[in-house]
This record gives structure tokens, sequence and C-alpha cells, in this order.
């Protein structure tokens, strides 16, 4: 066993964990960090600093339907003649632990059974005849490798705590990691630390609810919320419930500056979508979303008016600097200048990664039967089986079935199920639109066009698409896979243009998509290149800025490379040149040859010629 | 109309002809399975028999899934769209229910759970697992042959909350239409329906969260049930029909997936949420929200009279709604609004005109202006506008620039 304290590093996580192990009204902590960190090493060792007998489930990721949320057991049934109920592991995990390694893999009808049963803090069983309520109250403790995909929003807005992602590179640490692994400490030693810390732990359930937080930092909390773009109000409370467990652990009754900090960081910062320039905002943000003071009083009657005005405006005088001082310091700590770098870099370790083959054979997997005509699909031949059982007996006291055969069973056409896979899923169109250049403009347009133009269709063919941009130095990801016409419009809204042209960055970038979307169940993908196929940037600067230009040999070799080996990978590619260019030196088309696929030529296309050449293909 | 019908077995005279052995049968099942909701319709099987469907004990639906108090209704801050579109909803259940989209974290399922206890009370036949009116009962059964005529003075009535149905989404067709009783069929080799959660649902509310990621087949049943009315189950050689008339209401986040079209074109209003920006309601929504976890039942005891004052109101209006009236000159101009907007079919008029009704009588004004019409336009029609990704105007933002192009032109004639 390797104890929550001999675990090195991961000290934001630990400590996150024991926030849980305070307040477990938090929900759950997810932790996203690179293979071999130790993340599901220190979720495990989670369970040993909770009180004696908290149930730690573990949550497979082939789990079924029926044993994520229960249903008959079919063999107790059988041999009883009696229904018995089998619990699910979502309510196995009640008043305790559910952990799930690998959560951003997990499949997407799983995910939303587990965020219901989180907003009810119950599991409804309708299923197969039985109508029951089964508790399922737990924590959530979800790791995460984030070059395989990430998790979807709807789950982490249920669960309080995120860990900031930091890749765990320092070399010492790593090697007192081994040295734990190999079982080199004092088992001693580890026991007693584990007593302290689970006497801490206890110290501080009890304080909890002696711990008071003033209105004021209740407010600079949700400000800072605000102003990090943070969606929803949820998250509100568990800010203040997680900067109330800091000061607990602590043993303090008032709620101090550092653990608004650690809220911040722990709760807010990683659901952030922008981050606040120190000046530039600062002067903006508070006072023009504040609203009157008086307002909400006069709304509610009921409201405790425990806020005089005066009192709240003086407040709110205050607060704009606290805020903005907590928020930076939060920001800065945990922010390193290379963030981005950090995240491709992990993204490229999967590249050679075996996991990502082992992963697709998972494809199409058996989810759940359904009632079904025997032709239209695979009998599921238990659940057929089940459906049956109960009318054996009346079955062979029924006179119309008594010409038929003696067999061990009669199985009727009632009774046949066929097998529900994995929601089907269509093919991921993934546009990659050169937003470098004067044309850009024209190009993005068209871009956008088709894009909405397929997703309007998107449903009836489970297409989806993702758009990538590519200028400057890099490539980004504008629109990640989606079917949502909601999503792209918020997200294409604005398009930066202008700049160098990284193309090998955007086929890497295009490829990574591709790969994870394997692991979700997409079985086809097919790039939409809309370029003049002329690259300038190379990989390098991608990933070290500094880095000097690449010369034409390199270029080319690196899109060659790239491209042969998006070709071996099975995804298929047009190249589209809408650029009326009389000088072209046929760049596009050799792009298209690269890539196998093929190459349109239409100037000042609109968009629906994109789709038609898109749909054709 | 026969809203009940029992086909493809002969009908017995007397709907108890179970044997003694079927009853001790039925006893020790129901012993084994204390969850179990909704005592089957009883039907002997094999070559003969189906019971009338007469339940024994039907449990109330809106009581039978509570565990823990739900946060009330009053105490929820903002979101007054959502809670507006819920509440017309029950003062005209004709409206045709209410599609809530927007933010994760936004209070949307707490909303719409909180709903039951500020619900009014219907009449149902007593102990009516399909709560049924008298009415409805004496068709349905009637309606079967060979049986005797019923005594309608013979029938206790009996007063529920509406029921407030939850269909999770992993639950599967059987429980949502309902089966042949398994329990009873293993036991005594009996066959007898079991109703599902559309006949607990029928008059009252049918809440599906996250319902953009509900299964397809369960979306067929439910649109199939919704355009009709009723349920048809048929399976072991028995056909059931039931009535299954429910509002039809609907959370979930946009961006998680699409909305099949068919199924959102059912939904009577769509009500779009979004995160509170306001510093002091965010401040009052995690106060309350801590005091109810802290002490669950003093919190409910200090919203008791608003949750009262609600109730009674919303009931004032459903008294109201039948004496309000609507000038043609108003209708006039919804239907030019919808025109311009463009909008298929007569489906927005006639929401808007319900709604419009609803609102009126909520507000204890007996007389539908076009004040009205402009507050509930954009629920009515914000589904029901052409999407277009490239579009920057808001939905709400078009419907009021109509609403104000349809009253300028009003005015001006």
């Amino acid at each position: 066993m390797i104890a929550f304290t001999d675990i090195v590093g991961m000290d934001l996580a630990k400590k996150a964990l024991m926030l849980l192990a305070v307040d477990s009204s938090l929900g759950g902590v997810v932790i996203p960090s690179a293979v071999g960190s130790g993340k599901s090493t220190i979720a495990r060792a989670f369970a040993h600093i909770l009180p004696e007998g908290t149930p730690f489930v573990e949550l497979p990721l082939n789990v079924t339907e029926d044993r994520l949320i229960g249903g008959v057991d079919l063999e107790a049934t059988l041999a009883t003649g009696v229904r018995v109920v089998q619990h699910g592991v979502l309510s196995k995990a009640n008043g305790g632990v559910l952990y799930v390694d690998s959560i951003s893999l997990l499949d997407s009808s799983a995910v939303s059974h587990i965020m219901d049963a989180i907003s009810r803090g119950e599991v409804l069983v309708e299923r197969e005849g039985l109508s029951e309520v089964h508790p399922a109250k737990f924590m959530l403790v979800g790791t995460y490798d984030p070059s395989d995909g990430e998790v979807r929003m709807g789950l982490l807005d249920r669960i309080g705590i995120i860990v900031p992602f930091t890749a765990q590179n320092d070399y010492r640490a790593r090697k007192k990691i081994v040295n734990t692994v190999l079982g080199k400490r004092d088992a001693e030693d580890t026991q007693d630390e584990l007593n302290m810390l689970t006497g801490f732990i206890q110290a501080a359930r009890e304080q909890l609810p002696l711990v008071s937080i003033t209105n004021e930092q209740v407010q600079a909390l949700i400000q800072t919320a605000i102003s990090l773009g943070v969606e929803g109000n949820r998250v509100d409370i568990f800010t203040v419930r997680a900067a109330i467990a800091s000061a607990a652990l602590a043993q303090r009754s008032d709620v101090e500056d550092e653990d608004m900090k650690l809220a911040i960081k722990l709760v807010l910062i990683p659901r952030a979508t922008r981050m606040p320039e120190r000046e530039a905002e600062a002067e903006e943000m508070p006072p023009q979303e504040e609203p009157p003071p008086e307002e909400p009083e006069a709304e509610d009657e009921n409201s405790q008016a425990d806020t005089p005005d005066s009192e709240a405006e003086e407040e709110q005088k205050d607060t704009p600097d606290m805020i903005e001082e907590l928020m930076m310091d939060a920001i800065e700590m945990e922010l390193p200048d290379n963030i981005l770098n950090i995240s491709l870099a992990s993204k490229k370790k999967a590249t050679t990664g075996s996991r990502g083959e082992a992963l697709n054979n998972k494809r199409g997997r058996f989810v759940r039967s359904q009632p079904g005509e025997m032709r239209s699909g695979k009998v599921a031949l238990i659940p057929t089986l089940i459906s049956a059982a109960p009318w054996q007996e009346t079955r062979r006291r029924d006179k119309k079935l008594a010409g038929r055969p003696k067999t061990a069973l009669i199985i009727t056409k009632d009774d046949v199920k066929i097998k529900r896979f994995r929601d089907k899923s269509g093919t991921l169109f993934i546009f990659m639109v050169d937003a470098s250049g004067s044309m850009a403009l024209n190009r993005m347009r068209q871009a956008k066009g088709a894009v909405a133009s397929l997703l309007q269709n998107a449903y009836v063919h489970r297409d989806q698409v993702a758009l990538i941009s590519f200028r400057g130095k890099q490539a980004q990801v504008l629109l990640p896979p989606s079917q949502s016409v909601d999503r792209a419009k918020r997200e294409l809204d604005v398009l930066p243009t202008g700049g160098g042209t990284p193309l090998a960055s955007a086929l890497y970038l295009g490829w990574e998509t591709a790969k994870q979307a394997r692991t979700k169940g997409v079985t086809q993908v097919m790039f939409v290149l809309i370029t003049d196929g002329r690259g300038n940037i190379g990989l390098q600067a991608t990933f070290e800025p500094d880095a000097e230009k690449a010369s034409k040999e390199l270029l080319e070799k690196e899109i060659e490379s790239l491209s042969l080996s998006i070709q071996a990978d099975g995804v298929a590619a047009i190249v589209i040149d809408t650029q009326m260019n009389y000088l072209s030196r046929g760049e596009a088309p050799k792009l298209a040859q690269k890539l196998g696929g093929r190459y349109f030529y239409l100037p000042n296309a609109k968009a629906e010629q994109i789709v038609e050449a898109v749909s054709s293909f | 109309m026969n809203d009940f019908s029992v086909h493809g077995a002969r009908v017995p005279t007397k709907p108890s002809i179970m044997t003694q052995t079927d009853k001790a049968g039925t006893k020790t099942a129901a012993k084994k399975t204390p969850a179990k909701k909704a005592p089957a319709v009883k039907a002997k099987a094999v070559s003969t028999v189906i019971a009338a469907p007469e339940p024994k004990k039907a449990a109330t639906s809106a009581a039978k899934k509570k565990s823990g108090l739900a946060f009330p209704f009053t105490a929820i801050v903002g979101q007054e769209e959502m809670k507006l579109s819920l509440i017309l909803n029950i003062i005209d259940p004709r409206i045709g229910g209410v599609l809530v989209m927007g933010h994760r974290g936004t209070g949307k399922s707490t909303t719409v759970r909180a709903l039951a206890e500020v619900l009014p009370f219907i009449d149902r036949v007593k102990d009516d697992t399909y709560n049924r009116t008298l009415e409805q009962y004496l068709e349905g059964e009637e309606g079967k042959k060979g049986r005797a005529a019923l005594d309608p003075a013979s029938l206790q009535m009996e007063k529920i909350p509406v029921p407030v149905v939850d269909l999770p989404l992993g639950a599967t067709e059987d429980r949502v239409c309902g089966t042949i009783d398994i329990e009873q069929a293993l036991t005594s080799g009996v066959k007898a329906f079991e109703p599902g959660l559309l006949a607990q649902a029928n008059r009252g509310f049918l809440y599906i969260d996250e319902v953009n990621l509900l299964d397809d087949h369960l979306v067929d049943v439910l649109l199939d049930v919704a355009a009709s009315g009723k349920n048809v189950v048929e399976r072991e050689g028995i056909s059931i029909r039931h009535p299954a008339r429910f509002v039809l209401v609907g959370s979930g986040n946009p961006e998680e997936g699409e909305l099949r079209p068919q199924l959102l074109d059912r939904f009577g209003l769509h009500a779009r949420i979004i995160t509170i920006l306001d510093v002091s309601k965010r401040v009052d929504i995690v106060k309350r929200r801590r005091e109810f976890d802290d002490d669950p039942d003093a919190f409910m005891k200090k919203y008791s009279r608003e949750q009262q004052k609600l109730q009674k109101k919303i009931q004032q209006a459903k008294d109201l709604l039948p004496e309000v009236t609507m000038d043609d000159s108003v209708l006039t101009d919804i239907a030019r609004l919808c025109m311009n907007l463009g909008i298929d079919g007569h489906r927005g008029e006639l929401t808007i005109t319900r709604t419009a009704h609803a609102h009126a009588a909520f507000l204890g004004e007996k007389e539908v202006t076009m004040k009205h019409v402009k507050e509930i336009a954009g629920l009515c029609l914000r589904h029901r506008l052409r999407k277009d990704p490239l579009e920057t105007l808001d939905a709400g933002e078009k419907i009021d620039r109509e609403i104000a192009k349809v009253l300028g032109e009003a005015e001006a004639v």
C-alpha cells in the first residue's frame, strides 16, 4: 500500500482531496495529470484518510447501464422465482467515494447517469419492470490524462474541485516516487503520519460548522467568478464551501485570504473562460456589472435585510482591490508562462503511446438492449432470456403454443431484445482554415457558412464538426468536435486573422483532434482544408517560440511525413482552394496528393459549394 | 370516446376472478419488493381472461418519490422566465409544456423539482392509477364489452396534488409505457398490466432532465404519446390503451447536444436561462442554499407562507381563466407577428393565444391585450425561428423587434 502521506509532489491534488474529506458536499475532485504522475495512486490512497468503513467504489470504464444504475439480478431471480434487485455501482458508492480513472474516456451515457445521480443524490431505477429509488450520495474522484480529451463540462459543473493541470517533471521528485513504490520507506513512519493526518481531518470536520465567512468575502469570491467568466451560479456555492473547508483544516473560525485564494485556485480558475489582465480588466469590471444595491431588497421582501444599503455600498467600494489582488495572486501562483507548451507537450506524448489503439476497439460498445425485431440487429441473448423466463409456465399451458416442438424454453417474438450499441456516430468533419494573409477573412466566412450548413443537418447524420484555424505561430482549435449550432455560433463569433501560415501545426492539431474523437466513438474523420497550401511556419516554431525560421526543405519534409501518417491513419481529406490566384504554384493540389485526398478549385466559393464538395466525397 | 380498452382476450364479467393461489402468490411477491409503487392491474392469463383495470392501491405519485425536501420554489432567486413559463403551464396545461435550456448550474432542475410544492389539487377516481376524472373513468370503463354498467355513485373520488413524474435518462421503454407485471407472471402465471411512468403522469407533469440526451427510441415513444394523448401497449397477447396527457417539461444545456426538431416543436414554451451576473443576487443564492442545507425544515417553514400565497394565486388564475377574453384585433396582430417572423404552421399563434390568456389570468386581468402578448411572445416563439449560426441577433431581440413593428403598424392603422 502506498499511503497518502508517501506520495511526493501533487501537493495541490492532495490539498484538494483533504478539503473534500473535510466537506463532502464539495461533490468531488477531478485531477488532470499526465501518465505516470501518480494520479490514480493518490486517488486510491485517499480512501485511507477517510473514516473507517467509508465505501470506495471504483467505476470500470466499460460499465454497462444496468451495472451502473442497477437492475434485475438474473441468477438470483431464476433461482428464487422472485425478482431480486441488484444495486448499481452508483448506489453502492452511497456515503463514500466513487472513483473513476480516465474519466474523460467514460462513455457519454454513463456520464449522463452520473450527472443525474449527483444532482438528485439518488438513482431512479425505472428499468425492466422495476421502479425503485436508491440513495446515491457520493464524492466523485476522477483522474484523467488531458491528452485523452477533456471531461464533459456538464459533469465538471457538478464537481466542486478541479485541480489545475501541471505536468510533473521534477526529476528528483520522481526518483522519490520510485523509492516509495519500491517500499524503501519505513512502514511505521508511514502509519504514524497517516494517523496524524486522519486526526487532522477529523478535527477539521468538527471545526467546519464553526467557521464563518463574511459577506464581503462571499462577494469577493462571486466577483472573481464573474470576472473569470465562469458559467453558472452553482460554482459560487462550491467556492464558498472550499474556502470554509480550508479554514477548518487550519483550525480557524474565520476565513482568511489564503483560504479564499485556495478556493479560487481550485474551484474558479480551472473553469475560467477568460483571464483578466491586471489593469485593463480592473477598470471596467466591477462598477458596471454592479446593480444598485437596493434593487434586490425591494424584490424579495423575505430575504433577510441584513445588508443595509449604506453598508452594501461601502463593501462594494472596498471589494474591487481586494478581488483583483486575490485573483492575480491565485493566478500567478498557478499558471506557469509556458502553460500552452505543457498542454502541447503532453499531447505530443500521446502520439507514441499505445493507448489509442486499444481504445479504438471499444468502438460501438454494447450499451443496453431494447425490444426489437430479430433481424433488425444483433440479438441480446441474456436480456431475451430474462424476458422469456417468467412466461414459461404460462406458455406451457397455452393451447395456442401447444403445437410447437418441445424446447427447454419457449421464446416468442415479444421476448426478443436486440443490442443497442454506443450512440452511432457519423463523420467528424475537421475544417482547417488558413487564417493568415489578406484573403483570410473571406476564407473564414466561407468556412463558417459551411460549418453552419453541415451542422443544420448534423442531427440527422450524427455528424460532428470541428474547426481549426491556423495563423501566426500555430494552429488553434476554435471549435472542438461538436453537434451544437449554439456552440458553433458562439465560438466562431470572433475569428482573428492575419500573420504567417503554420500549415504543419494545423495538420498536427487536426490529427490529434481526430484521435481524441476516435476514443469517443467517432469512426470516420475527414479533414477539410481551406487553404492555398503554402505553409511558411514550421512545427518547431509551435513548440519553441524562439526557434529560427525553418528552411523550405524542412517545411516540406514536415508536411510530407505528417501527411503520410495521417493518411495511414485512415483519415480522409479534401483540399479546397478558394483563392483567385493566377500565380498559384500548385501547392494546394500537391498537398491534396500527399494526403491522398481530393483537390477542389473553387474560386469565390459560396458556403453551399463547399458543403457540396464535402458531401460528394 | 373509448379511452381505455382491452383487446385480445375475453373479458370477464367480474374484475376479481383470481384464485386463492393467485392471491397468495401476489402477496409474497409484494412482500419481496417493498419499493414497488403501483400494484398491477390484475388479469388472469393463459387463454382466457384479462381483468378490468381496477388497481387496488395506486400510490399517489406525487408523494412516492420524495426523499428529503425540495428547495422551495419561492426561495429561488431570479430566473423569472423559467418560473413564469412553469406557472403558466399549471394555469393552462394545454400550452404544451416548457423546454428550459441554458447555462450549467443555474438551477434548472432545482426549479422544476420545486414545482411540486406549489401545484394545485385535482380530483380523480379514488386510487385510479391513471389519475382519471369521473367522466374519463366512466367513459373508459363502460366502453368495455361485457362489462356491467358502472354506478357513478359507487365510485369514490379523492383530491391529489397534480403529479410530477421524473423520467430518468436510464429508464427503459417498459417502465415508461408500462408492461406486463413480471412478478405476477413469475409467481402465479397471471398476466397483469403494470402501468408505467406515462400512466402516472396523466393529467400531471412529466419532467425530463437533460432532455437533449434522451435516447432516440424513448423520444419516439414520447412523440407518439404526446401527439395522441394515449398510450398503447401490446405485449403477451394483450393490448392496453390508456389516457396519457401530460405537460412535458424538459431541461438541458444546448452545448451538450441538439434536441430532435420534432421534439423541440412539441414544447409550447422555450425558456432560456443564463448565469446571473448580479453580485447581490448571487450572494443571496449562496446564503439561501447554505441556510437550506444547514436546516431544511426551518428553511421550509420560513417560506411556507410565500409558498401558500403562490399556490393560491395559481388556483385563482386557473379559476379565472375561462372568463378571460381576447379581442379579434389582438389575434390579428399575433398572426401578423408570426407571419413576419416566418414561422411555419399555426402552432405559434395557438401557443401565444393560450399563453397570453394564462398570463392575463395570472395577473388577475380578464382581457388579453398586446401587453400580455409582448411579455410572452419570446417564450412561445424562440424555438420556432429558424436557427442560423451566422445570425448575430438573438432570437429574443428579433421577436421584440417584430412586435414593435406590429404594434407600430397597429397604431398607425
